[in-house]
Parts: structure tokens; sequence; C-alpha cells
């Protein structure tokens, strides 16, 4: 499904390059359910936005869902973004002048969808969530996590075959991480593919698999001494 | 057009920008409709003909210093023309009262029987001789001109008396529009036992009062065969072709030598037509640029607020841009974006700025005498606002599509 090999991001200032990722390599099999770990400035975040097609990277190749990207214009990945990938952000990212319903809406209004279409996948996708009855609701009118999940309705709505989730908790209260949790989960075993950043290790060990960036690199916890006692404390599992 | 209720419902939180915007956009509307109809009206009016050939042609104004004697002064004036048409640079001269583009003058109230208690209509008077057309370059289209003996002398006090007249072709299809006005009787003169024939037609010979509020005497003229023997007199002179500059200069001169008792004014005293046209029309030419000016500052504030407005709002939605492109937003789909979102606040604008352009030209209308506003301007001011619109918000909104999809992703 995801699949980066020797992949690089620069980023070039007249005086010095910084590598925000170098000789990344990663493979994301069709529904597996990844978390990405690693401290502040690993390159968890670049690894995401470059994932989702949000910015190029410098070198190697990335493949998608079969299709190498490198060489896509501005709306090719627009159309893979919106076709073929779901976000889920910290900080929910929805459009606060627009209600529930017409937020869930955007994506779908720019594939072209025909409006009874939408309507029937924004409902869909609410009911899923548990806020159908909070589809004329203004995100101002919403608690943290039920704009998370509108969040989620969002990425849902469009059917991807991929859902980048980043810290999709962070900015929740445990009660409220823990709901968004399942939710994913239970998405998850329906046969989403889900890549999710985050800091948290109890949300870490409950993904399939654990991915752990450092310098901009995947490194086997296992195989480092430095991270023996961390890896030990929470999951066990490791790319 | 994919867009539109999203826009709608987020121009809902945005209402005082919307509607400032909005309402700055009617009323550049309403304004510019009516200052470019003024200025129509206005640049209409500079390029009528006046009927007189008007290269090559000046006019002298000489007041006498010595105003007892009518009889002396009409000997004067002959001297004088006879002087005048003695000249080499000179083609030809004639004494007259007015002349159109003067801006002021006789006129009086023509009639068709002497017992008519309400005029037919007004035309000016411009006392004339034989050789008055050949000076102003107008063409006589029917009839006969005068002839040297039939021209006779008048004091301003005097009801006017004339056995002959020629008439502009205008007042002339006025008067008797069944049929040719040659050989007819007219009454010039307040005197009922005074009638006059018409002897000639001209072509067009514009009257020397242009008020708008009298459009239908604009063209109405009379030429009586007579020198007014008034305080000063006017000549129209016709230089000969590349010789207007010498002519005005020998003619000066030579009245002069004629007599040292005239006051010929050394700003205006000699003007060529050209000069006479200019000040005739300086308020309109002065009113259409004022309107011009106040048309352009408008629509470059109204540009510079559609402009200043967008930018803000690019500026405070980079984040949501970057959310749309995120969700797979194009550049395309944001440029349509703002722009349709520009379009519909010019729709909005137009729309009001239609119905206070109207009510504008209406007030004008009952209060300064204007005419009506054509629609044509409305529909004209529709289109120019909102492409003035469209093109103000170009520049931000394609600022606004080269926003990057990682701007999700940064924390504000």
């Amino acid at each position: 499904m995801l699949k980066m090999t020797h992949l690089s991001k620069v980023y070039r200032t007249e005086v010095v390059e910084t590598y925000a990722l170098r000789d990344f390599n990663i493979d994301v099999k069709e529904g597996e359910f990844v978390a990405v770990t690693g401290p502040s400035g690993s390159g968890k975040t670049t690894f995401l936005t470059i994932a989702g097609l949000l910015e190029t990277f410098s070198g190697g190749e990335y493949h998608l869902d079969g299709i190498e990207v490198s060489n896509l214009n501005d709306n090719a990945r627009s159309k893979i973004r919106n076709e073929k990938i779901g976000f889920i952000f910290q900080a929910f990212n929805l459009i606060p002048d627009l209600n529930v319903f017409d937020n869930i809406e955007v994506p779908l209004r720019y594939r072209g969808m025909k409006a009874a279409e939408r309507k029937q996948r924004i409902m869909d996708s609410l009911e899923r969530v548990g806020l159908a009855s909070r589809a004329k609701h203004y995100p101002a009118e919403l608690s943290g996590g039920q704009q998370q999940r509108v969040a989620i309705a969002r990425a849902l709505a469009g059917s991807p075959r991929l859902l980048l989730a980043d810290e999709p908790t962070g900015n929740l209260d445990t009660q409220m991480a823990r709901s968004v949790l399942e939710l994913l989960e239970d998405i998850h075993r329906e046969g989403a593919t889900i890549v999710m950043v985050t800091h948290d290790p109890e949300l870490a060990a409950r993904a399939q698999r654990n991915v752990h960036i450092i310098d901009g690199q995947v490194v086997d916890l296992s195989e480092d001494p430095r991270f023996h006692v961390v890896h030990a404390e929470h999951t066990g599992t490791n790319a | 057009m994919i867009q539109i209720k999203p826009i709608l419902a987020a121009m809902r939180h945005h209402k005082a920008g919307t509607v400032l915007i909005a309402l700055q956009i009617a009323l550049t509307l309403a304004i510019v409709c009516n200052a470019l109809f003024i200025i129509q009206q206005r640049t209409a009016r500079l390029s009528r003909p006046s009927g007189v050939e008007e290269s090559n042609l000046f006019v002298i104004r000489s007041d006498w210093a010595d105003k007892s004697d009518p009889q002396h002064t009409d000997i004067q004036m002959q001297a004088d023309l006879l002087a005048l048409r003695q000249l080499g640079s000179v083609q030809d001269a004639s004494p007259t009262n007015s002349f159109p583009l003067r801006g002021g003058g006789w006129d009086n109230f023509i009639k068709l029987a002497p017992d008519q208690v309400k005029m037919t209509t007004d035309a000016a008077i411009y006392f004339a001789d034989e050789h008055s057309l050949a000076t102003l370059g107008t063409k006589l289209i029917a009839g006969r001109n005068f002839t040297a003996s039939e021209i006779g002398s008048q004091k301003p006090r005097d009801r006017l008396s004339s056995a002959q007249v020629i008439i502009s072709k205008d007042l002339a299809q006025r008067l008797f529009p069944a049929g040719s006005a040659l050989g007819k009787t007219i009454y010039v003169s307040a005197d009922a036992n005074k009638p006059s024939t018409v002897i000639g037609i001209t072509d067009t010979l514009q009257a020397h009062m242009q008020s708008r509020r009298t459009p239908d005497y604009a063209y109405n003229a009379v030429l009586i065969p007579a020198r007014l023997l008034d305080d000063g007199t006017v000549y129209l002179v016709r230089a000969k072709p590349g010789q207007l500059a010498a002519a005005m200069h020998d003619a000066t001169k030579a009245l002069y030598a004629q007599s040292r008792m005239r006051i010929i004014d050394r700003k205006d005293g000699v003007m060529t037509f050209a000069q006479v046209r200019q000040r005739f029309y300086k308020s309109d030419l002065g009113m259409a640029i004022l309107m011009g000016i106040i048309s352009v500052v408008l629509l470059a504030i109204t540009a510079a607020g559609i402009v200043g407005l967008t930018s803000f709002w690019v500026g405070q939605r980079r984040k949501q841009i970057g959310v749309r492109r995120a969700l797979g937003a194009t550049r395309g789909d944001i440029l349509n974006y703002f722009l349709t979102e520009n379009l519909l606040i010019g729709i909005g604008g137009v729309l009001a700025g239609a119905v206070l352009a109207i009510g504008i030209n209406l007030w004008m209308v009952t209060q300064f005498e204007m005419a009506r506003l054509s629609l044509a301007y409305v529909a004209v001011g529709v289109v120019a606002l909102l492409l003035l619109g469209q093109g103000a918000v170009l520049a931000p909104a394609l600022r606004a599509s080269h926003v990057s999809p990682v701007e999700a992703t940064r924390s504000v």
C-alpha cells in the first residue's frame, strides 16, 4: 500500500543542508495499522507529510497503492490526496465557517460527486462516528473529541485506501482520546490501512506494528541498545 | 461553480467585510454610472456641429469709446469692414451682434401669424450682411443671400424690422414641417405689422443660446440684414488659408488705423474660433474631466478595497486553504473559490448599485433637470464592476492557490 525506498528529504538554505529523512525505508501492507513513533524532530511529521503527498521529497522512491508518485504534477497529487488518502490531524483542522455536514462535504465536492451521493456518504460517516445528530452544528459548538470524530468522519466519507493520522489524540483528554482510539481500531478491523504518527506509547501499543524513527531513519529498536529499556517498557513490537 | 453553497455559508461568518465591500461596489456603480452618463452628455455637447467653418475664422470685439452718435457708428462700421476686407491676409469680414458658441445674445419668439398669442418657437437673432454667409462658411441650401442694398442698420432699442430674413434649416423645418419655408412669411418682430419673408435657408447653423433646458432651440437661427448700432460691435473675420495669425494681427492694426476711439480688449478682444469654442465648452469639458477623475478614483479605491480585503482573508485563511489542499483541492479549485466568492459579493453589490444608480438619477432628473439615465450605462457599469472585481481579486487569489497543502499540518 505504502512503500518508501531509500527516500530522503533535504531542507536547503544558503549555508546548510538539513536531512529530515535519510535513506528512509518503510513498507506498509494493505490492512495494516502502523504506529510511527520517535522523539521530537526525528522526522515523523515529515514522513507523514510526504506519505500524504502534502510535500515532495528529495530522493528515493515512493509507491502509493502501486503508483510511483515522484513525477506526478500538482493536480495529480491533489487527485490522489482526494481519492486515496484520508487525513486525521492533531488540531482536527475543521473549517470553522462550515457546519459539520459542510465540513465533511468539502473533499467530496472536490471529487465532483453528485449531491445525493455526497449526502448519503456524509450521513453514513456521521452515523459511523456517532454524530449523526450534530450535522448542522458548527465546530465551535462541539467538544474536542466530537471535533476529532467529525474529522475522522470527513476522512472516512471519501472511502480512502489509506488513513494518515497525525497525533490524533494529542489535543484530547484521556477519556476522549480513548474513545477516538477505539474508533480507529474499529475502522482498522473493518479493513482500513492506518498509519498513525504519535508520541503516546499507550496509543502506539494499540497499533498492529510500530515503526520508530530517529534522526530521519527507521530504526529497529531490538537491535539498538540505547532503546532497550524504552522498548521493553512499552510494546515489544517494532519495525 | 460547485463551491457556491459553502462559500455562501462561509460568507455568513464574515458579514462585516462582505457587506462593506458589497456596499463599496454598490456606491461605486451608482456614482460611476451617473458620472459616465454626465460625461457622455457633456462630450456629446462638445462634438455638436456649429454650422460654421471654424478654421481660419476669428472674432474681434470692438467697443466704441464715443457712443453718442449711432449714425457715426454706422459710418465707422462700414469703414472698418471695408478696411478689413482689403487686407491681404483676410478673405472676408462681416458685422454681427452674436454668433454660434458666443454664449449670449439676442433671441426672439417666432410666430407664423400676426395675432398669434403663443410663440411657435424661439430663435437666435444674428445681425448680418451680404458677406456673413461667406465669412461664417455656412452654406445656403435654398433661396438667395442678402444683397448689399438690403442691408440696413438698427439700434438696440428699436423693434426688429426686416422685410427679408434668412433662417437656418432646423428653424425652417420647425416652422414649416410640411413644406418649404422659402417665400413664406414669419413674424420675428413683436410688431404685428412687420412680417418677414424667408428669402434663404442655410444649412445647419447653431444658435448662440445653448442651455441644456432649451435643446429644442439649439439650431434655430434667423439672419437679419442689418448692422446693429450698439455700444460696441463684433466683426467676424475669415483669414485666408494658413494666414490666421497674420490676419489677426493685421486686422487689429487696421481697425486702430481707422479709428483710435475704440477699445479692443487685449485679453479676449480678438479670439480665434477655436478659442471661442474652448471657452464656450470650458465648463462642459471641466465637468467631464471632473466626473472622469471621480470615476477613476472610485474604481481605484474599490479595486484596492477588494485587493486589501481578499489579501487579508487569504492571510487569515492560510491554514484553511492548506486543509482544503490536503483534502484534495487543486490550485485551480482554490483560485476558483476566491474568484467565485468575489463574484458573489460583486453580484450583491451591483444589484444594490443598479437600484441606487437609477435612484440617484431620478433624484437628479427632478432636482437638476438631467436626462434619464440609459439602462445601457447601468448594464455596462455592472459588467465593468464585476470585471474590475475579478481583476482585483486575481493577484491575492493566485497567492492563495500557491499555499502549500503542508500548511494543514502546521500549528498556527
